[in-house]
C-alpha cells in the first residue's frame, strides 16, 4: 500500500514538474505584439488632457489614468476645438470613413460628411480633420474623384467645410497624380494652412514635403526639402515652433525635428533634432507649448508607445521619456493635448 | 528529467510536426545543403496569390525576391525580380513572364529560370501565400513601418476570405510610421492601382517589409517557434530546414538596415513595353547581369 503511495506521489510529482517545464517555456515567449487596453493600466501623470486611440476606441487620459470613451467601432485620428468644448473624430468602416463631431466624454453630437454609397467605387475617405483657428470650419484630407475620370486615381486632397452639419466642402490643394496625395492639414490663425504633399523624383523616389499655401487654391511654398521627406507638422500654441517627422531617405526609422517658423513668411529656422534613430510618429505641443507628445516604440519593432520630449532646441534625445509601457496606441492618431 | 523532456517536448510539439510535413522542392531533398551559417548562401522568396482563382499549387508569383545572406561579412543583399520580366522559362519551351514558371513548372521550373536568366545559384527556396503571410506577421506580433505615401487603391483584391475571388474592396494606409498586422501588411505589400510606379512601388514596399519582419524577427524567442511553426503549417514551403532557418533568423538579427543592399530593377535596367498582346517588362541583361554579378557572385 506504502508503495503504490509512494509511486502515486512521484507520479503526481512528476506530471507537476513536466507542467511546470512547459509553462516556464511558454513563458519564455518573447511579449511581441503584447499590448493590454490602456483603461487597464496606468502611465505616468501630465499635466491637463490628452486623448488617444487604440483599436478603433477613444481614450481620455489625464492625471496617468485612461478612461475609454467610445466603443471599439473605427474610432480614430481626434482632434480639439480651440476652446476645448468639442472633438472632430474620423470614424473608419470598410471602403468609406466619416468626420464626427463628439463631446470630450466622447458622446456623438453631429454627423458632419456621408461618405458612405452604395457601390463600392461611389465610397470616399475623410481623413486627418482639423479645426479652423476659430473653431468655426473643419480641414481634412479627402479623395475627390478623379477629374480626368480615371477609377484608379485615389489621391487625396485637402478640403474645407463647416464645422457643423450641412453646407458644402470646399477643395484646398490639388496633389500630385498618383502620389496618394495630401495629407496632415495644419489651418493657420491667419487664415493658410500648412499640409504634407508627397512627390516622386525622377529616380522614382517618393519624397514628402511640408508646404504653407496662404489661401484656397495657391501655389503656395515650400517649408521643407524634397530629401528631408518631412510630413505630419504640429504648431506650438503661439505659431514660432513647428515639430515634424522627418525620415530623409529612410524606410526604417525618423527622427523628430524642432524648428521656428514664420508662418508669414513661411521660413523655417535652424532644425534640431530631439528624438532619431526610432520610428518617432505624431507630435503635438502641450497646451503651453513647454513639452512635445509623441508615439513611438519603447523596443524595436514593439508597439507605439507615449512619450514626451522638452519642446526646446537644445534638448538632448535622452531627454524623450516614455509615458507608457505596454499600450499598443494608433500611431496615425497624433494626441491631443488641452487644458 | 523524464518529466522535464516531456514537458519541452508537449510544448516544442508543433516544431517537430511542422518538421514532419513538407518542407522540400517537389523534387524531394534539400537543394544544396549549406554547411552552416558562416557560408554565403542565396535564397529565393517566392509570393503567390493563392485564392480559389488558380488551381492547387498552380499559381503565378506576384512577388520574386533573390537573398544572398553573406553571415561573415554581415551583408545581405535583395533583388526584386519584376514579375512581368520577359524571359525564357526553364523546362517550357516558352518565352513569358517570369511569374508563369512556378505556374507551369512548380518551383523546380521557377528556380531554374532565375538561375539561368540572372546567372546566380540558388541554395534555398521559400514559397508563402497569402494567408501564410498574414498569419506569419500575426504570430511575429506584427510589423513596424514607415509608410512613405499615402497607399490609396480603390481595386484591392477582396480574395483572401471572400466567397468571391474577383470581388474588391478600396485600401487606404496614410503614411507615417505605423504597426501593421498580418492583413494590413498584406494590403502594404498588394496594393498597386493608386501608384504612379505601379509594380516598380510594389517591390520596393516588398523589401521593406522584408526588413520590418527581420527587426521583428530580432525580438523572437526560441519559445516563439512552436507558434510561428503552428502559423506556417502547411502556407509555407520551403527547402530551408527549422534548424537553419533558425539560424538565420540569428544571423538577421546582428545585421543593422544599412548592412542590407537593396537592388530594384526599374529602368533602365528594364523597360516597360508590349508581347504577345499583353504588357510586359523587357531585360536589358547587358546592365542586369553585371550589377548582379556584382552582389550575386
Amino acid at each position: 500500500m506504502i508503495k503504490v503511495a509512494t509511486y502515486a506521489v512521484l507520479i503526481a510529482a512528476m506530471v507537476a514538474f513536466g507542467f511546470g517545464v512547459y509553462r516556464v517555456a511558454g513563458a519564455m515567449k518573447s511579449d511581441a505584439g503584447h499590448a493590454v487596453r490602456p483603461s487597464s493600466t496606468t502611465g505616468v501623470a501630465l499635466p491637463y488632457t490628452m486623448y488617444v486611440t487604440q483599436s478603433g476606441a477613444l481614450y481620455q487620459f489625464k492625471g496617468g489614468q485612461f478612461k475609454q470613451i467610445t466603443g471599439d467601432n473605427g474610432w480614430t485620428e481626434p482632434s480639439a476645438s480651440p476652446d476645448g468644448t468639442k472633438l472632430v473624430v474620423v470614424s473608419k468602416h470598410l471602403n468609406y470613413s466619416d468626420l464626427y463631431l463628439l463631446s470630450p466624454d466622447g458622446q456623438v453630437k453631429a454627423q458632419l460628411t456621408h461618405h458612405e454609397a452604395a457601390s463600392i467605387e461611389g465610397n470616399h475617405w475623410g481623413f486627418l480633420p482639423r479645426f479652423s483657428a476659430d473653431g468655426t470650419q473643419v480641414f481634412y484630407s479627402y479623395d475627390n474623384t478623379d477629374p480626368y475620370g480615371s477609377s484608379y486615381r485615389a489621391d487625396l486632397a485637402i478640403f474645407e467645410r463647416p464645422a457643423s452639419q450641412g453646407g458644402g466642402a470646399v477643395q484646398w490643394t490639388d496633389p500630385n497624380q498618383y502620389t496618394g496625395g495630401d495629407t496632415y492639414p495644419v489651418p493657420l490663425r491667419e487664415g493658410g494652412l500648412l499640409y504634407t504633399r508627397y512627390l516622386i523624383d525622377d529616380k522614382s523616389q517618393v519624397h514628402s514635403q511640408i508646404r504653407l499655401v496662404p489661401e484656397r487654391g495657391a501655389a503656395g511654398l515650400a517649408l521643407t526639402a524634397p530629401a528631408g521627406d518631412c510630413e505630419q507638422p504640429a504648431l506650438s500654441p503661439d505659431q514660432t515652433s513647428i515639430a515634424m517627422i522627418c525620415r530623409h531617405g529612410s524606410t526604417q526609422s525618423t527622427e523628430l525635428v524642432l524648428a521656428s517658423i514664420d508662418t508669414g513668411t513661411g521660413v523655417i529656422g535652424h532644425e534640431s533634432v530631439l528624438v532619431t534613430g526610432q520610428m518617432a510618429a505624431a507630435p503635438a505641443f502641450s497646451p503651453d507649448g513647454k513639452t512635445i507628445a509623441f508615439l513611438a516604440p519603447v523596443q524595436q519593432g514593439g508597439p507605439f508607445q507615449l512619450w514626451t520630449v522638452p519642446a526646446v532646441a537644445s534638448a538632448s534625445p535622452a531627454a524623450a521619456r516614455p509615458i507608457t509601457q505596454n499600450v499598443a496606441l494608433d500611431s496615425g492618431s497624433a494626441p491631443v493635448w488641452i487644458r | 528529467m523524464l518529466a522535464g523532456l516531456l514537458g519541452l517536448t508537449a510544448y516544442f510539439l508543433p516544431l517537430f510536426q511542422s518538421s514532419a510535413t513538407p518542407l522540400q522542392t517537389s523534387g524531394g531533398g534539400l537543394l544544396n545543403p549549406i554547411s552552416g551559417p558562416t557560408q554565403p548562401f542565396t535564397v529565393l522568396l517566392l509570393g503567390s496569390d493563392d485564392d480559389t482563382k488558380f488551381a492547387q499549387d498552380q499559381y503565378n508569383t506576384q512577388s520574386m525576391i533573390l537573398v544572398r545572406v553573406d553571415p561573415a561579412n554581415k551583408q545581405a543583399t535583395m533583388l526584386s525580380i519584376p514579375r512581368d520580366l520577359w524571359v525564357p522559362i526553364a523546362g517550357q519551351g516558352y518565352t513569358g513572364k517570369i511569374d508563369t514558371a512556378y505556374q507551369k513548372g512548380g518551383v523546380d521550373s521557377a528556380i531554374a529560370t532565375v538561375q539561368n536568366n540572372f546567372h546566380v545559384h540558388i541554395d534555398d527556396y521559400v514559397w508563402i501565400g497569402l494567408k501564410g503571410l498574414v498569419k506569419l506577421i500575426d504570430s511575429m506580433g506584427g510589423v513596424n513601418i514607415v509608410v512613405t505615401n499615402p497607399v490609396m487603391d480603390g481595386f484591392y483584391p477582396n480574395d483572401l476570405d471572400g466567397s468571391n475571388p474577383y470581388g474588391y474592396y478600396r485600401v487606404a494606409l496614410l503614411p507615417g510610421p505605423v504597426h501593421l498586422d498580418g492583413v494590413h501588411a498584406l494590403q502594404y505589400v498588394r496594393s498597386r492601382h493608386g501608384d504612379l510606379r505601379g509594380d516598380f512601388a510594389r517591390s520596393e514596399r516588398q523589401q521593406q517589409l522584408l526588413m520590418a519582419m527581420k527587426a521583428q524577427a530580432s525580438r523572437l524567442s526560441i519559445s516563439d517557434l512552436p507558434d510561428l511553426a503552428r502559423a506556417m503549417n502547411g502556407e509555407v514551403k520551403t527547402s530551408i530546414s527549422l534548424d537553419r532557418m533558425r539560424a538565420l533568423f540569428s544571423v538577421l538579427g546582428q545585421y543593422n538596415g544599412s548592412a542590407i543592399h537593396r537592388i530594384l530593377l526599374g529602368p533602365p535596367y528594364t523597360s516597360e513595353g508590349w508581347a504577345d498582346g499583353q504588357s510586359v517588362v523587357f531585360p536589358d541583361w547587358d546592365r542586369i547581369l553585371p550589377a548582379v554579378q556584382q552582389s550575386f557572385p
